[in-house]
C-alpha cells in the first residue's frame, strides 16, 4: 500500500471511527429497536459502499471487454474482491441485527436472499478467475460473469420496495434526527474512502501479478530442452 | 406493534462492530503483505 491510497485509507478509518463513536455513544437509542438499532451505523454504510463497489466492478468489466487491457482486468478483480468482503460483512451484520429484532438470524426475505445470491455470484467470479490460466480468456470470462452478476445488484437495491416483507423500506433523512443521520453519513463517507484505498491497493497487486505473468509467458520454459531447427 | 422498545442487545452491537473492524483490519493487513511480496 503506497502513494495516495494510504492517506485516503487513514482518513477513511478516522471518519468511520468518528461515525461509529457518535452512533454508539452520542446518538439516542432507536425508538423501536433500542440499542440494537446502533448496528445500523455499521450495517447501512457497509451496504451502500458494497453496492457502489459492485457498480465500479460493472464499469471496470465493460472497460475490460471494450479495451482488452490488463489494467481494467485488474480493476475487475480488485473491485469484485473488495465487494465480496463488504458483502460478506453486510450479511453477517444483518444476521446479528436480525436475531434480537426478528427473533432469527436468517429469514428467506427477498432482500436477504438477493444479497446472499449477490455474494455467491461475485464470489463465483473470483473462483472462475483462479480456474483459467490464459489471460485473454480469463479477462473475457471474468468480465462477462461480472456483468451477469451485476444484474442482481439493482434487484437487491429495489427488493425492499418491490416486495414488502420483513426487511424495512428506505428511510428518509427528513424523518430522522440529525444526531442519527450525521454519524450514518460520516461513516458512509469514511467507508467510501476506505473501500477506495482497498480497491487501489488490490488493483496495484493485480497489475503486478498480471505483468509478471505476461513476462513469464514471454520467457522460454526452462524445463523444455532447446533444439536447433525442426520440432522441439 | 406490541412490547415497545427492544431491551438489551449490547452484546449483539459489540459483536457486529467487533466483527466489522476485525475483518476490515485483517483484509488491510493482507493487502499490505500481498503488496509487499508482489
Amino acid at each position: 500500500m503506497r502513494r495516495w491510497e494510504l492517506p485516503v485509507g487513514l482518513a477513511g478509518i478516522a471518519l468511520v471511527a468518528w461515525g461509529h463513536f457518535n452512533g454508539l455513544v452520542v446518538a439516542p437509542p432507536e425508538a423501536m429497536m433500542g440499542d440494537v438499532g446502533r448496528i445500523l451505523y455499521v450495517h447501512v454504510p457497509t451496504a451502500w459502499i458494497g453496492l457502489l463497489t459492485y457498480l465500479a466492478a460493472f464499469i471496470a468489466a465493460i472497460g475490460a471487454l471494450w479495451s482488452g487491457r490488463r489494467g481494467w482486468d485488474a480493476m475487475v478483480e480488485a473491485t469484485v474482491e473488495v465487494g465480496v468482503v463488504l458483502n460478506a460483512l453486510l450479511l453477517a451484520q444483518g444476521s446479528i441485527w436480525a436475531k434480537p429484532t426478528w427473533g432469527v438470524y436468517w429469514a428467506w426475505d427477498p432482500r436477504l436472499t438477493t444479497s446472499a445470491v449477490m455474494v455467491i455470484a461475485f464470489g463465483g467470479v473470483l473462483l472462475l478467475r483462479r480456474m483459467i490460466d490464459q489471460p485473454p480468456r480469463r479477462l473475457t470470462v471474468s468480465a462477462v460473469s461480472t456483468i451477469i452478476a451485476f444484474v442482481n445488484v439493482p434487484i437487491v437495491y429495489m427488493s425492499v420496495k418491490w416486495w414488502r416483507t420483513l426487511h424495512q423500506n428506505f428511510s428518509s433523512p427528513d424523518t430522522v434526527s440529525a444526531t442519527m443521520v450525521t454519524p450514518l453519513r460520516v461513516a458512509a463517507v469514511g467507508m467510501l474512502l476506505l473501500a477506495t484505498c482497498m480497491v487501489v491497493a488490490r488493483w496495484r497487486i493485480g497489475i503486478k501479478q498480471l505483468s509478471d505473468e505476461a513476462e513469464a509467458a514471454d520467457m522460454p520454459d526452462p524445463a523444455r530442452p532447446l533444439t536447433l531447427g525442426g520440432e522441439g | 406493534m406490541t412490547g415497545g422498545m427492544i431491551q438489551g442487545g449490547v452484546g449483539f452491537v459489540t459483536l457486529a462492530y467487533g466483527l466489522t473492524w476485525s475483518v476490515l483490519a485483517a483484509y488491510l493487513v493482507s493487502l499490505y503483505y500481498r503488496g509487499r511480496d508482489s
